[in-house]
Order: C-alpha cells, then structure tokens, then sequence
C-alpha cells in the first residue's frame, strides 16, 4: 500500500518534467493505473462488490478511455507535441518538492491529531492536487490543462479512497461520470480552440481583459 | 413528489425543445416548461412553509432554506425563458440551446433539492457543465475563449470544493461515526466534529464553491463568461448560478458553524466579501464593456452578500438572503434591458452606445430605473437589503469593515450612474433610428419594476415568511 502510494506520487513528480505530450498522458495513465491497484488491493481484501465496480471505473475510464480520447484529439488537429514550458524543468521539480513541503506543512499543522497512514495518504493526495494545478498554470497546451485538471482529480480521489472508509458509492459513481463528461466537453472546447485560433495555446487565449 | 415532477418536467421540456423543428416552438416549449416547473416550486414552497422539511427517498432533502432558493430560481427562470424566447425570435435551430436552457435550470434546482453533500458537489459541477456551451454558444474566438476559462477555473475550484468534502468527511467517519455524506446526519452530528478538521475543511469549501459564486479574488471567470453569453444566460448566471454556490457555501456553514462557531466561518466569507466589493467597485469604475460592467456589479453584490453573513445574526442574514432575491431581479432586468439596447447598436462598448434613451427607448428606460434599483436607490427592494447588512454591521461593531462597505458602495452608486449616463443620454449615431418595441417586453419590464418597487416598500408576507424560516435554518434554531 504504501509503496503504491509513493509511486503516484513520484509518478506525479515525473510528470512535471515531461515535455511532451504524449509522455504527460502516459504519465497520467500510469498513476491512474497505481489507484486502480490501489482499490483492486483493497477489493480482494475486503471483498466488497463495491470496491471492485469502482476500480474497474477506473482501468476503463482513466486507464484506457481518456488517455486514448486525449491521444485521439492530438492525432486529429494535428497540433505539435510540445508540451510548452513557462518554467524549465529544474525549477519545474523544484517547485513541485516545494508543494510537496507545503502539503506536509499544511496537514501536520492542521490536523495534527490524525493517524500516521491517514496523514501520509492526505500529504500525499494534497501533493498531487497541487502539482495537478501546478501543470495547469505553468503549461501552454489546452491539452496539458485538461490532463492538469485530471490529475487534480486523482489526487482527490486519493484523498476519498485513503482517509475516510470510501466516499459513499454512488457519489463516487457520479463524480467518475462527470469528470468523464468534463473532459469530453473540454475536447470539444479544444476542437473549438484549435479551428478558431489555428493553435491550442491557452496563454495567447489573451483578448478577454479588464 | 412535487420535487420529482419537477425535476421531470424540466427534462421532458429539455428533449422536446430539442427536437422541436421551430425556433418559435422551441422557445414556447422550454417557456411553458419553466412555468409548470415554477409551479411546482412554489407548491414545494407552500409545502415547505407549511409542514416542515420535505424528504424524498432518503437522496433529496428541501427546508426552508432550499424552499427560499427555489423560490429564487423559479422567478429567475421563469423570466429569462420568456426574454430568452424574444431574444432568439430571428434566429434558427435553437433547439440546442433550449435544451441545454432546460438543462442548466433543472441542474440548479438540483442543487437545491439534494440531501447528500456529495450530490450536491455534482449538481453544483453538472451546472458548469451543462451551461459551457451556452456560454460558448456564439461560437466565435471571444467566447470560446470564455467558455474555455469557464469550465477550467470553474472545475479547479470545485475540485478544491471536493477536497473540503472529503475532510469533512473523514472527521465524520473517525470522530463522529456518520457514515454517510447526508446533510441532516452531518448537521445532527455537528458537535461532536473534530474543529480543526472541520477548518481546513471549510477553508476548501470556501475557495472552491467560492471560485464558482464569482468571489474575488477566483473571480476571473465571470466577467467574460458574462460578457460572452447571450443575454438571457447572463441573467441566469449572474441571477442564479451565483446564488446556487452561495447556497452550497451556506449548507457548509451551517455544520462549521456548529462546530467551530459562527464567527470563524464569518470572518472568512466578511474577508472574501470585502476584495470583491473593493474591486469590483474599481472595475465598475474603468469599465469600457456594458456586459462586463454587468458582471462586475455581480461580484459586487456577491461580495455584500457574503458580507452579510459576516456581520451576521438575524438582520444580517435576513439582508444577505433578501438581497440575493433582489440581486437576481434587479440584474436580470439590467441584462434583459442591455441586450435590447446592445442588440440595436451591435457594440457592448461603452463608448460607441450614445443615446439609447431616443433610439430604444423602452429599453433604455427600464435600464434607466434598472440603474438606480441596482445601485440601491431607495424605494426599490436592494435599498432595503442593502440597509438592513449595513444595519447589522454598525449594530454588531464591525465599525471599519461597514464604512469600507460603505465607501465602496458610494463609489460604485457614482460609477453606475457615471457610465450609463453616458449610454442613455448623449447623441445617438445618425445611422440608427427609432425602433418600435413590442408591446409584451415592456409589460415584462414593467412586472420587474413593479414587483422591485413592492418588496422595497412593503415585503409580502408570504416571502417574508419564507425569507425567515431560511435565517432560522441558517442560525441552526430551524430543521
């Protein structure tokens, strides 16, 4: 378990330093990959049927479905690779360990009374969601910022499935179905972007002002 | 069961408008389709008042706090369906639109009607969803761009909402032994939640409902969102969308406030409030866009409302949840209004609308009065909100905070009437001439004044007895 742990985070510190797109989705679907693991585990353990429709949620969806959806869209606006880095990759990793430290700041000192796995789950999921909104802000690529915008989600999702017993089950159902829909509106939105611009930078969607 | 008819009316309106071959009929059908759905608010509403808390199958849960929301939202929908009806008269296949109208209404009243706060999460998520594509409706670079900054900043804060959630959630399993996300378990159980969960906790929920209610300083998605959609969504977002967060945000407070009292929650909401009107009253100031000056005068008035709440007790809160009401009628009529003038002149720019006042005059007329009711003038309804915060402000001690509301709420008065006196008055392009406006949307503009006029000077006593019993459920002596 915590070995799993570890590697979506270090999965989650890899990704900011990839520079293409592809790599961040691969990326993304490894560490979708370790939650999957993750409930799986947790599945056989407890035998709940639950468990296991939840995880199998996740191999489809985030596994397989979107990254193959986000592939698709690449393919098809036939737009570069490049990720395109506000930062460069030094001091990309370096502010994502600064996250990670703000996130153990932030839990230690406001929940202190929490036990150890809880607390290094929650440091974790905290660590994810700021890297997720870190990749968001700092990448040019509409495409990189709905991969952010997922991999904040995986971080939540760490969050539900680590530190309380399971978010109850059809909620859990419901948020997978609308970051399902999210991220299809936002490939339709980038379709838009893309005819309309001639290019997905998100930085030069710059006219709306004041 | 009224919650089920409801909510099915909304989607069989949703399908038939889209399938419906004229625009005309479209428009009627998700028309006659908000009204059936009003209806069954208001009885849910009555119901409510008179009964008590209405559950339903263990997944929906309405009190007096969410009968006072659908009593929002029905005048809101209702009203823009029938502007939005006029507003597309000359164009073709708005069944898309419809739909999605019917959609973005029937999410709204989801978010209101649910128990589980999960639920509502999703409710609160499926709104952006299903209006994106109103807001991208013209399909051109700007609102693309709009849309696009819409769904993303949106869906970060609400992600940040869910990450409140779950911590609230954790300290409900460990230290309360609630199992589920239920609203009335959380609440019957809010004493016993460990307090510095629940702060972290509500700090997220805050922020991340806050993004969506257009609090500054996460409110960067809605001036463009605003100025980009077509007039009767604007009016919807700026109506209801905001007031829907704002509920979200309020049924989290009620359980923090349990547990860590009233004026934690307060004081971060009051700081919050106090940004937006600060800024938004600059905006106002420099503004050179009609719909995003609109937009900012939201995120003003969201700004009081969260005020309200931090001054608080039971003037307070009864100003903030008024206001909310009259916010939602005073800006719909500005949209309403600006979109006839800004469809006569095709500009939203400030600087090129000269003499609306001879060229729409209907419509300039009802933005004249629109200008004033909005600003707070007396004897329209936002005066008396306005009034009754700033009331509890000064009566609770919060000295500085109420004179900076103040100060700002001056300044904003002055711009408001700066700007649009430029709009109204002047001399209008030669090109244009007079039109002749139709006799139903000045009957329409003048129900909303008149109705603006009557909660100012004497509040009906069916909403101030639904207005009440929401501040009782708020202040935890109610459900």
């Amino acid at each position: 378990m915590e070995m799993m742990l570890y590697g979506v985070l270090v999965v989650a510190l890899m990704m900011t330093i990839v520079k293409r797109f592809s790599a961040l989705v691969t990326a993304f679907a490894v560490q979708s990959f370790l939650l999957f693991l993750l409930i799986f585990i947790e599945a056989v353990k407890s035998g709940s049927i639950q468990l296991y429709v939840v995880a199998g949620l996740i191999l489809i969806m985030k596994v397989i479905a979107i990254p193959a959806f986000l592939g698709r869209i690449v393919k098809k606006i036939k737009t570069s690779e490049e990720l395109g880095l506000f930062v460069n990759t030094a001091l990309s990793i370096l502010i994502a360990v600064a996250l990670v430290g703000i996130s153990y700041y932030f839990i230690g000192n406001f929940l202190p009374s929490m036990e150890k796995e809880s607390k290094t789950a929650l440091v974790i999921s905290l660590s994810v969601t700021l890297i997720g909104a870190f990749i968001m802000i700092l990448r040019m690529k509409a495409l990189a910022q709905v991969v952010g915008l997922l991999i904040m989600e995986n971080g939540i999702f760490l969050a539900g499935a680590s530190i309380t017993d399971g978010v109850p089950f059809f909620v859990e159902m419901a948020v997978s179905f609308d970051v399902f829909v999210a991220v299809i509106i936002l490939g339709v939105f980038v379709y838009r972007i893309n005819s309309l611009f001639t290019h997905i930078d998100a930085d030069k969607l710059n006219e709306l002002k004041g | 069961m009224e919650i089920i008819l409801l909510l099915i009316t909304l989607l069989i309106a949703g399908v038939l408008s889209f399938f419906a071959k004229k625009t005309k009929h479209s428009g009627l059908i998700t028309l006659w389709g908000q009204i059936l759905a009003a209806f069954f608010a208001l009885l849910l509403c009555f119901k409510i008042t008179a009964a008590g808390p209405v559950t339903l199958l263990n997944f929906f849960y309405a009190d007096a706090l969410s009968a006072f929301f659908l009593f929002l939202i029905s005048i809101s929908a209702v009203s823009s369906a029938f502007y939005s009806k006029w507003y597309f008269k000359d164009e073709e296949n708005t069944g898309f639109y419809n739909a999605l109208f019917n959609l973005f209404v029937f999410s709204m009243y989801l978010v209101v009607t649910v128990n589980n706060l999960g639920m509502l999460w999703v409710s609160v998520e499926i709104t952006t969803l299903a209006s994106a594509f109103l807001v991208g409706y013209r399909n051109n670079k700007t609102s693309v761009e709009a849309a696009w900054k819409y769904i993303i900043i949106c869906s970060v804060g609400i992600t940040l909402a869910l990450f409140g959630i779950i911590l609230l959630s954790y300290t409900a399993t460990a230290d309360a032994g609630i199992k589920s996300l239920n609203w009335t378990e959380l609440n019957a159980g809010k004493n016993i939640l460990n307090p510095m969960v629940v702060k972290a906790a509500f700090i997220f929920i805050v922020v991340g409902f806050g993004t969506k209610a257009g609090l500054a300083p996460m409110h960067n998605w809605l001036p463009d969102a605003h100025s980009q959609a077509p007039s009767p969504i604007s009016a919807l977002l700026s109506g209801v969308l905001l007031k829907a967060s704002i509920y979200a945000i309020i049924r989290f407070l009620i359980i923090a406030a349990g547990s860590v009292g009233f004026s934690f929650c307060g004081n971060i909401l009051g700081l919050f409030g106090l940004i937006s009107l600060g800024i938004a009253a600059f905006f106002i100031l420099v503004q050179k866009d009609l719909k995003r000056l609109l937009a900012y005068s939201s995120v003003e008035h969201i700004g009081l409302i969260s005020v309200g709440f931090y001054f608080g007790g039971k003037i307070g809160i009864f100003g903030a949840l008024f206001h909310s009401l009259n916010h939602a009628m005073a800006k719909g009529l500005m949209f309403f209004s600006s979109g006839n003038i800004i469809k006569k002149y095709g500009t939203n720019n400030i600087n090129q609308i000269k003499g609306a006042l001879e060229t729409v005059p209907l419509a300039a007329t009802a933005a004249f009065i629109g200008m004033f009711a909005l600003a707070g003038m007396p004897p329209f309804s936002i005066f008396m909100s306005e009034f009754a915060i700033l009331m509890s402000g000064f009566k609770g001690g919060y000295y500085y905070s109420a004179s900076a509301v103040l100060l700002f709420l001056a300044i904003t008065f002055g711009a408001l009437i700066y700007q649009f006196g430029g709009m109204l008055y002047g001399k209008k392009p030669a090109n244009l001439e007079k039109t002749k406006e139709p006799l139903d949307i000045a009957v329409f503009f003048g129900v909303i004044i008149v109705v603006m006029l009557i909660f100012g000077l004497h509040l009906p006593e069916f909403v101030n007895t639904i207005i009440s019993n929401a501040v009782d459920v708020v202040m935890g002596a109610g459900s």
